[in-house]
């Protein structure tokens, strides 16, 4: 019971992070995965699970008024469940399970940061207010902000857990072949994030510099 | 109108949580008079005045969260200087458009991605999660509170000159040098992921997957948010096939 309270407080905390308050980046996935581990004293599952919602997210910019999927409390929800479902240490098979789960649960708590904000509109801009009235609707607001954070952290965490916990043991993918898929599949959504240093044309250079220092670095790297 | 005056830490503050009540109406118009309210309370001794500035100030305003303080403190130096409130409503106007463009180019597709690479090569190269994370959070976090409080420093230097310090100040010239050094992150990124896999996933892929997974680098790069799409299609095939041989077994 105090488990699934610390990850609705954290899911809370990352929620309002990720646009209300104060945006210091604890919601960046592979952050609040690491952070979800740590709290349950398995960091390194977590960071395994951030890590790839992260590779996911490279490219998802919060730009104006666009709608986009929130994989901070995602990557809370996800780490809880894998936690909570699969025995101690980083699986490739729960980790592809969790991933997939992830990437559909941040498309719906996307959903719900548009409802929240749907709903401020209500309380802040049907007609004018006081100074006082301001300030303690923008405070409800923010309330209301962490509420859904936590909620949405808690809420896929129980469905994630209920959905690995019946489909893990049907696995039977060899881990190898796994773990080498997920590496395809993270290194062609860390390619994804070439074009928004202006692509492979146009900074090709230091593209070369860092690919041939990330070699040196691997063969260095025991 | 120069010269910089005491430095509002209850508005850096609340700046920080001006997007507390983002919304399809005003989009931070109201948490704009939110961060500014101390100073309004300053100006405004008498109860009609504030309330007339507060409503003023609630209208529709945008801009990126880290370089809104430019316009916080140009607009709280205007009041202090008793400007007329039609001309700060025009200024709030024409400043909330190249601000938002110019933090989302300098921040959110510069600066952000560059330092979440920076924590990924962090974690692919072997050193401690908990400090791979809180070097992450300390380098992004050191530009990001140097913008807020250099923004606001300017803002209420220059008032409504503000566009003009904007336009000289190396904000400006910053993105070239982001998008190189972003170019270098992705690189080393890449390599090290290809080379070494997922964290905390042993062993590392063989040569046949490192090709594999190279070719599929090169895809993600020629094709950016076309691939993100194949590669959430190609985690749900993945995850259904595992599933559907233990099923037939």
């Amino acid at each position: 019971m105090s488990s699934w309270l610390a990850l609705a407080v954290l899911g809370g905390l990352v929620g309002l992070d990720t646009t209300s308050f104060p945006q210091i980046m604890i919601s960046r996935p592979v952050v609040a995965g690491a952070l979800t581990g740590a709290l349950f004293g398995r960091p390194l599952e977590g960071v395994a699970v951030g890590f790839l919602i992260e590779a996911f997210s490279l490219i998802v910019l919060p730009v104006g008024a666009a709608r986009y999927p929130e994989s901070g409390t995602a990557a809370v929800a996800a780490t809880g469940a894998y936690l909570a479902a699969v025995p101690p240490g980083v699986h490739a098979g729960p980790l592809v399970l969790v991933l997939a789960f992830a990437l559909g649960w941040e498309r719906l708590t996307g959903s719900t940061v548009v409802l929240h904000r749907r709903n401020n509109g209500r309380i802040l801009t049907r007609g004018p207010i006081t100074a006082l009235q301001l300030e303690r609707r923008h405070l409800a607001a923010m309330t209301l902000d962490f509420l859904r954070g936590a909620a949405v952290s808690v809420g896929g965490g129980l469905l994630g857990y209920g959905l690995l916990a019946v489909a893990t043991p049907y696995w039977q993918l060899n881990s190898l072949t796994t773990a080498a898929v997920l590496t395809v599949l993270a290194a062609a959504m860390v390619g994804t994030a070439v074009p928004l240093f202006g692509g492979l044309r146009s900074r090709r250079a230091p593209l070369l510099v860092g690919i041939v220092a990330g070699v040196a670095l691997a063969m260095l790297l025991p | 109108m120069s010269g910089i005056r005491r430095i509002p830490w209850a508005v850096v503050l609340r700046a920080f949580a001006i997007q507390g009540s983002w919304n399809y109406e005003t989009l931070t118009g109201t948490g704009f008079a939110f961060v500014i309210l101390p100073e309004l309370k300053r100006i405004y001794e008498d109860a009609d005045a504030l309330e007339a500035a507060v409503r003023r100030h609630e209208t529709t305003f945008n801009s990126h969260p880290y370089l809104a303080p430019l316009a916080l403190g140009a607009v709280i130096r205007m009041e202090q200087d008793g400007e007329d409130p039609a001309v700060i409503d025009r200024f709030k106007a024409a400043l909330r458009g190249s601000l938002g463009t110019l933090g989302d180019q300098l921040v959110w597709a510069g600066w952000r991605p560059i330092s979440v690479l920076f924590a990924l090569a962090l974690l692919l190269g072997g050193v401690p999660w908990w400090a791979a994370i809180l070097l992450f959070l300390l380098l992004y976090n050191t530009l990001h509170l140097m913008l807020m409080v250099w923004g606001l420093r300017v803002g209420l230097s220059e008032g409504r000159q503000v566009a003009d310090r904007l336009r000289a100040s190396l904000v400006r010239t910053t993105q070239p040098r982001l998008m190189t050094t972003g170019s270098f992150a992705v690189g080393l990124v890449l390599t090290l992921v290809i080379a070494r896999g997922v964290p905390a996933l042993d062993p590392g892929p063989g040569p046949i997957w490192i090709a594999l997974a190279a070719a599929a680098a090169v895809a993600g790069a020629l094709w950016g948010e076309r691939a993100r799409r194949v590669g959430v299609a190609g985690v749900v095939a993945l995850a259904v096939t595992g599933l559907a041989l233990g099923v037939a077994t």
